[in-house]
């Protein structure tokens, strides 16, 4: 297609209305033009605009509060992977202060070391819920790609999540066999008809085993959707292209 | 009495809050563009009942995704036209009901879908900027000549591909990508003011 007929699909892309391999191939596009993003954007703008075209309509007054209640059922994502709050008993503490008033000392200080002991154990708690939710949040939810990896023989194995709306790529790994000094894995995100784009580096530990959280670099992000995922052996720090045939190959799974 | 100067919160602080989980900021949103999400889920679904089922996936949408919410990709009323759309269209494809032709016909008059436009609605305060800007829609979509306006209506309503357009209109499918195509090039022109507005 000339840039002209790319510029063309601009409006039916805001639209929603190409059909899917038009999609598609505009998508691929897209990653790379400048230009066409910026009509996206425009038409995108229009497009919603027709919204206030809908004939005026008065929604029920207890709609506010059904949005809302559904709201307080479900956190944001990204909500619940704040700072865990620090646990505090203020009250348990403020008792134990009216005891030490009271003179009971042996007393003041068994309840206090309680309150800290609990303290302690809830402080320990709210982090370890953080760290589930962070983790539950990366790899749950409509908009998760998962792809696993298998060698020709039984071990080794990987499988990648990738979480299209926080942007990043969870990567396990199993029975892999730590890359030599010098040496490192990485992944690639390979798209028909494209060079394999890198997804980064990692290492697995002395059992075979890595855990890695990876940030989907902009160029696979704008294409939305790729179809293999490989493993290659590279030089530290990583290649611009695969020096070797993948070790490990897998097709992602679509979303829907 | 004295009223205090108004400096409304700018739309993407909003969605930023909600991001951190502050629900007060959703209803905020929903103050400001329930009722233009409520009228475009109505327009699609035609049911009441599930129009409002659609308004409050589309804010549930909003709420669980504001952390990716990305404001150099467009306003935050594009973004929820644009969520609401997409779930309305979901539900009449699982309704396996679409809007009938001749049902459609009767709502695509010579005037088009832009036709009725009422004063204000209840909202004074709130309803100024949305009221002005379904003024400019309605005068931009109006300026459109008719088989221009019905294929972009049938694409937006309807959620219809262009080969389904031209079926329904029993054009060639050219026709109608030309026609979509200008008139959204004509959309863009007449409706910059409003989207200058609201990027």
């Amino acid at each position: 297609m000339t840039s002209h007929e790319w510029q063309e699909q601009a409006a039916p892309y805001a639209l929603g209305i190409l059909a899917p391999e038009e999609r598609r191939a505009f998508e691929v596009h897209l990653a790379g033009c400048d230009e066409c993003r910026a009509d996206v954007r425009a038409y995108t703008e229009v497009a919603a605009a027709l919204a206030h075209a809908a004939p005026t309509a008065e929604p029920p007054g207890a709609l506010r509060d059904r949005v809302l209640a559904e709201a307080r059922r479900v956190r944001p994502i990204g909500a619940g992977a704040r700072e865990p709050r620090r646990a505090r008993l203020p009250w348990l503490a403020a008792a134990a202060a009216l005891l030490l008033a009271a003179g009971g000392a042996m007393a003041t200080w068994r309840l206090t070391t309680r309150v800290h002991d609990l303290e302690r154990s809830l402080a320990v708690r709210d982090s370890v819920h953080a760290a589930d939710s962070a983790a539950l949040v990366l790899l749950t939810g409509p908009d998760v790609n998962v792809v696993s990896l298998a060698g020709t023989n039984r071990a080794p194995s990987a499988r990648v999540i990738w979480n299209h709306a926080l942007n990043r790529f969870v990567v396990f790994a199993f029975d892999l066999p730590a890359a030599p000094a010098g040496r490192t894995y990485q992944l690639w995100a390979i798209a028909k008809g494209r060079a394999p784009l890198s997804m980064g580096t990692f290492n697995t530990d002395g059992q075979g085993r890595a855990r890695v959280v990876l940030t989907v670099d902009r160029q696979i992000a704008a294409l939305g959707f790729v179809e293999n995922c490989g493993l290659t052996e590279e030089p530290s720090g990583g290649s611009p292209q695969p020096t070797e045939t993948p070790r490990l190959l897998g097709a992602w799974l679509p979303t829907d | 009495m004295a009223t205090l100067p108004n400096v409304p919160v700018p739309d993407s602080q909003l969605v930023s809050r909600m991001a951190a989980g502050e629900d007060a900021a959703l209803g905020e949103l929903y103050d400001r563009y329930g009722k233009m999400v409520y009228a475009l889920a109505l327009a699609i679904v035609r049911e009441p009942a599930d129009a409002e089922e659609v308004v409050v996936d589309a804010f549930g949408q909003a709420w669980r995704q504001a952390a990716s919410f990305d404001a150099t990709r467009g306003s935050v009323g594009a973004w929820l036209a644009t969520i609401a759309r997409s779930r309305a269209l979901d539900t009449v494809r699982a309704r396996g009901r679409r809007v009938r032709a001749h049902e459609r016909a009767a709502l695509l008059s010579d005037e088009g879908l832009a036709a009725p436009i009422t004063t204000a609605g209840s909202d004074p305060s709130r309803g100024v900027e949305r009221t002005e800007a379904r003024r400019l829609v309605s005068q931009a979509l109006a300026a459109l000549p008719g088989p221009q306006r019905t294929a972009i209506e049938l694409a937006y309503f309807e959620g219809l591909s262009q080969s389904e357009i031209a079926e329904r209109l029993a054009e060639p499918l050219g026709t109608v990508k030309t026609r979509i195509r200008t008139g959204m090039e004509k959309l863009r022109g007449l409706l910059g003011p409003l989207l200058e507005g609201a990027a």
